[in-house]
Parts: C-alpha cells; sequence; structure tokens
C-alpha cells in the first residue's frame, strides 16, 4: 500500500520511524495530512476495577492544534496523556495516532511510537550532571544519527528554546525555567509530530510558565502539535486555545475559542 | 554505545573497582588450582613415560623360551635395555636393600624368582607399557609382569582429584562473578534509572539500553580474570626459583605454568559469567 508506514519491528539502529511521513511540516501524503492526527474512540483506562479512570472518552485532535488539557487534580489528565505514548494500554476504545491505533502495537514497537512523540513533563526528567547537549543529543544519539548532524540538530534547537551556545554547561547548574527549555529542546529536536506537555509549568514561577507556554506556542507556530496538560487556570484564561476538559474520567468540553465564552464559560470548563 | 559504557565506567569507578578486585583474588584461587593440577599431571605423566617392567619367569621355564622372550622384549623400539637377574641375584639385592635382620638372610633363593628387569625408553605413553606388559604376560615363561601401575594410578587418581577440586572452584568463582558484577550492575543501573526512564521516553530499544551494561559486565569480568592471570604469572615467576629445585629432587620435573589457551578459557569465561550477570540483572529495570 502507497504512503502506508513501515513496520518497525525490524531494523533496528537505522533512522526508523513507522510515520515517517508525519513529521512536522511533512507533506507526503494528503489524505493522511487531513485526517486528525490523534483520535480517541470509546477509550476506557481503569486502574480500579469499579471505577474507570477515564470513561468512554471521544476525543479528535487536528494536525498543527494547540489543545489545553485541563480538569482538577486526580481527573486524568496525566493518564490521558500517558495513553497516547503507551505507558499504559487502554482497556476498551482505540486511541489512533496518525491513523494507526496505538493501543495494538506490541511492546516492541512502542519505542518507534515513542519517537514521533516529543514528551514534556512537571519534574523536567533532564540527567542532573550531564551537560545540556547531552541532555538533548540523547534523543537523537537513541536514532542512531551521525555526530555531525547531532551537533547541527542540538545546536538548532538550543537556539529555538533561548539557549544558544550554552551547550556545554551542566544541567544542574542551570536555573528550574533553563532546565525545563533543555527538555523542551529534547522533545523537538527530534521534529515529533505531535507534544505531549504534561504540566510543563507546573514547577515554575508564574512569568517563566508564561515564557514556557510561549515556547509552545512558537513550536506550535512551525507546525507541530502541542497538547499542554496544566490546572493553572491564570495560563489557560492567557490565550485563546482550545480546552479540552476532563473531570469525573470523561471529557466534559472540548470546545475552541475560550475567549468566545466570556469569564464563565471558563471557570465552567476549568471547574 | 561504546562511549556511552565508557561514561559508566567513568562515573561508577569506585563500585566497579570494589569488583573487579574481589573478583580478580576469586580467579587467582582458580588460577593456583589450575596451576597446581596441571603440575601435578606434568609430574604424573613424565613419570609414567620413564617406565620400568618386571618380568618374573615361572620356576623351572625352559631356557630357550626365556632367550626368545629377551629377544622379542629388545626387539621392540620402546625397550631400552633387558637385565636379567637370578634367584641369586634378586635375594642378594634384596638383603642388600632392606637392612633387615639375620634371619630373613636364612630365606631359600626359590622365594625370590628371576626376572627381566626391562627399561622402558623415556616419552613411551602409559598405553604402550600397559600393551607391552600384556603381551609379556602371555609368555608361557612368565608367570607375572610388574609395571609399578599401582603408584601411577594412585599419583594418577591424586591428579583426578586435583582437577575436579579445580573445576568445583572454578564453578563457584562463576558463580560468584555472576552474582557480584550481576549486583554491581543492578546498582548502577538503580542509580542511573533516571537516564534509562529518559531515554525510554525518547524511544530508546530495551537493547539501546542495555547495550553499554552489558559491556560493563563483560568489560569488569574480563578485566577480573586478566588481574588474576598477571598476579599468578608474576607470582608463578618469582616462587619459581625455589620451587624449582626441591621438585626437580623430589619428582624429576621442573614447574610448568598454565598453558596459553586455559588463561584465554579464564578469561572468557568471566567475560561471558559477567556479560550474562548484568544481562539478568536488567530486565527489570526496563519497564517504563
Ligand atoms: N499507575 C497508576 N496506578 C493506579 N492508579 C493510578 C495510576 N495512575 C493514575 N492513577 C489514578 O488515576 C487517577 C488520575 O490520575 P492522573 O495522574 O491522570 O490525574 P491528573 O489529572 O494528572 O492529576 P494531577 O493534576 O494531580 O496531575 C488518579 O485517581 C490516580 O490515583
Ligand atoms: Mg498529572
Amino acid at each position: 500500500m502507497p504512503g502506508m508506514p513501515r513496520d518497525p519491528e525490524d531494523d533496528e539502529g537505522k533512522v526508523v520511524r513507522p510515520f515517517a511521513f508525519f513529521r512536522a511540516g511533512a507533506r507526503a501524503d494528503a489524505r493522511a495530512a487531513q485526517r486528525p492526527i490523534l483520535v480517541f474512540d470509546g477509550v476506557y483506562k481503569y486502574f480500579r476495577e469499579d471505577q474507570p479512570t477515564l470513561k468512554d472518552v471521544y476525543l479528535e485532535v487536528e494536525r498543527g492544534e494547540f489543545a489545553f488539557i485541563t480538569g482538577p487534580s486526580g481527573a486524568g489528565k496525566s493518564t490521558l496523556l500517558q495513553l497516547v505514548y503507551r505507558k499504559h494500554t487502554v482497556d476498551q476504545g482505540r486511541i489512533l495516532f496518525c491513523g494507526r491505533d496505538i493501543a495494538r502495537l506490541t511492546d516492541k514497537s512502542i519505542p518507534f511510537l515513542r519517537r514521533n512523540l516529543g514528551i514534556v513533563f512537571q519534574d523536567f526528567k533532564v540527567i542532573p550532571h550531564w551537560t545540556v547537549f547531552e541532555n538533548v543529543a540523547v534523543a537523537l544519539e537513541i536514532l542512531a544519527m551521525p555526530r555531525r548532524l547531532v551537533r547541527s540538530r542540538v545546536a538548532e534547537a538550543l537556539e529555538r528554546v533561548g539557549l544558544a551556545g550554552r551547550g556545554q554547561e551542566r544541567t544542574e547548574s542551570l536555573s528550574g525555567g533553563e532546565q525545563q527549555r533543555v527538555a523542551v529542546a529534547r522533545a523537538i529536536v527530534t521534529e515529533p509530530a505531535l507534544i505531549l506537555a504534561d504540566e510543563p509549568t507546573g514547577n515554575l514561577d508564574p512569568h517563566l510558565a508564561i515564557d514556557i507556554l510561549t515556547l509552545f506556542e512558537e513550536i506550535n507556530d512551525t507546525g507541530t502539535t502541542v497538547l499542554f496538560a496544566t490546572h493553572d487556570h491564570s495560563l489557560i484564561a492567557s490565550r485563546d486555545h482550545r480546552i479540552i476538559s476532563i473531570d469525573e474520567g470523561r471529557v466534559i468540553e472540548a470546545r475552541t475559542g475560550l475567549r468566545s465564552w466570556g469569564t464563565t464559560g471558563v471557570h465552567a470548563a476549568v471547574g | 554505545m561504546v562511549a556511552r559504557a565508557r561514561r559508566g565506567l567513568r562515573e561508577e569507578l569506585r563500585l566497579y573497582l570494589v569488583a573487579v578486585t574481589s573478583l580478580s583474588v576469586a580467579f587467582l584461587c582458580v588460577g593456583g588450582a589450575l596451576l597446581a593440577t596441571t603440575n601435578l599431571s606434568a609430574a604424573a605423566e613424565r613419570w609414567g613415560e620413564s617406565g620400568r617392567l618386571s618380568v618374573y619367569l615361572r620356576d623351572g621355564a625352559r631356557p630357550e623360551d626365556v632367550t626368545q622372550l629377551r629377544m622379542v622384549l629388545e626387539g621392540l623400539p620402546e625397550v631400552a635395555s633387558v637385565q636379567s637377574l637370578s634367584s641369586e641375584d634378586a635375594r642378594g639385592m634384596f638383603l642388600e636393600q632392606s637392612e633387615v635382620s639375620s634371619d630373613l638372610a636364612s630365606l631359600p633363593a626359590e622365594v625370590f624368582p628371576p626376572s627381566l628387569e626391562v627399561a622402558i625408553a623415556e616419552g613411551t605413553p602409559i598405553q604402550r607399557v600397559d600393551a607391552i606388559s600384556e603381551r609379556v604376560g602371555r609368555f608361557r615363561a612368565v608367570s607375572d609382569v610388574e609395571t609399578y601401575r599401582s603408584f601411577f594410578d594412585r599419583l594418577g587418581s591424586l591428579v583426578t582429584a586435583g582437577t575436579n577440586l579445580a573445576i568445583v572452584i572454578g564453578l563457584l568463582v562463576l558463580l560468584c562473578v555472576f552474582a557480584v558484577i550481576g549486583n554491581t550492575i543492578r546498582l548502577a543501573v538503580a542509580r542511573r534509572r533516571n537516564e534509562i526512564e529518559v531515554m525510554k521516553l525518547c524511544g530508546a530499544t530495551d537493547n539501546f539500553v542495555r547495550g553499554p551494561f552489558v559491556l560493563e559486565g563483560t568489560f569488569q569480568g574480563a578485566m577480573s580474570a586478566v588481574l588474576a592471570v598477571l598476579a599468578l604469572g608474576v607470582l608463578f615467576t618469582t616462587v619459581r626459583g625455589s620451587i624449582d629445585a626441591s621438585l626437580a629432587e623430589l619428582m624429576g620435573t621442573r614447574a610448568v605454568f598454565l598453558p596459553a589457551w586455559m588463561l584465554f578459557a579464564i578469561i572468557a569465561a568471566g567475560a561471558i559469567a559477567g556479560a550474562a550477570g548484568s544481562a539478568l540483572s536488567l530486565r527489570r529495570y526496563l519497564t517504563v
């Protein structure tokens, strides 16, 4: 079938992506480009038998979209994202990433799914005793990319997050906001189609949070889809992005254009 | 992968040094046991080779049969010399060698059977000596053949016991290597759990994560064995001078070092046990 992704299981070591043509900006297949990049189709996730963390979730995320995921603590925001990068598997329903059901991927294919995602966490997950360069380069070394290319791509990514020329510093000597920028650089250096950010501003001062949010918006401007989980109302209210709100395991709002709702709308959506 | 393994070795240097040092001592024990066994078996072999046969003749054996037997023996390439010993000669030699009291001296000559004393050429394998004695034993004039095998057999069983001991020690040490390196790597993995998590979230395969750790384990195992072999070599050359003299007097042999293949086998075993230990200890940590 033309345009179908290659089977990722076989050749490890080479730069293999199961959804190679879905890299940001790539437009290899016109039909694929029109389809939503991410679809939740009747998804259930149970951590306890009697109470599903996510129940019957339907959700479509368009290519190039920027969406907040919000909801009270314990609502299942992190769980939703973890299902996408296959930390957990759905118990019922399907999750289509670029048209592929990721619930049906074998364990051996999971790394190849993750190579198409950029993940950013609240606790940064950078290695403190590595240099800034090493922390970003690790994502490319996994792809067995030649060293020269790694150097230029890392430098480019560091420039995009505002850390140009600081590759040789030890990461632990950086401030929290800077460390999160390193993590963002690591997430974008592979040019993934989709970025999953799980409360990336949760550990940062409010003004730094706005900086990081702006950074993600700049990344989104280049065509990368961004899912940004947060329960910071002020952050959500400061922007006019789509809001996906989770409460008691259900997606209760999935609307675009926050500003058109008025203030009551915000509080209804955010809880 | 090698670069990442090198970084790991550097970061966990203290941990790895402790492991390598203790494993070296363990390997040194194996090496020592193997060295002792090797020397024992070398001595046994040499003794077996420079053999001697006593062919005891029947009472009233016909002289022409004896002459024929002697000719056959002298015709064999393995036989260095044949000397015939009459009853009187044997009695005289016996009395001379054993400084016994005079009542034994009254023993009649008939108690000592006449014999042919056969010296076997040096370098003849024991199996050949056995074959010869078996053939000679079938002659009509021969009552009995003494190969002095029981002594070699005793030495042989000593060698076997030594070999078994070396094997047991070797297996124990391999188990140690397996466990110690497994634990060391487990510790290193636990300390580098965050790195593993980051790599896996970036899409690293299990093999990508595992590679450097297995390499580190292999290196540790091989390094321990190499150090032990070197230490054994140094020990051997320093004590050889004093040992050689007494050994030459006692056994007529010189001390030998382990053959090259055995050294390589020790190092390879260390490397393999290290690799296996680290690979197994990693399994639990790869789920992210
Ligand atoms: N691995 C797990 N095992 C068991 N229960 C889990 C697990 N992960 C999440 N849960 C449960 O699922 C629910 C949703 O958790 P989740 O982390 O997705 O919430 P969240 O919306 O991200 O909350 P927060 O804003 O505090 O980060 C919680 O009740 C939590 O106890
Ligand atoms: Mg969360």
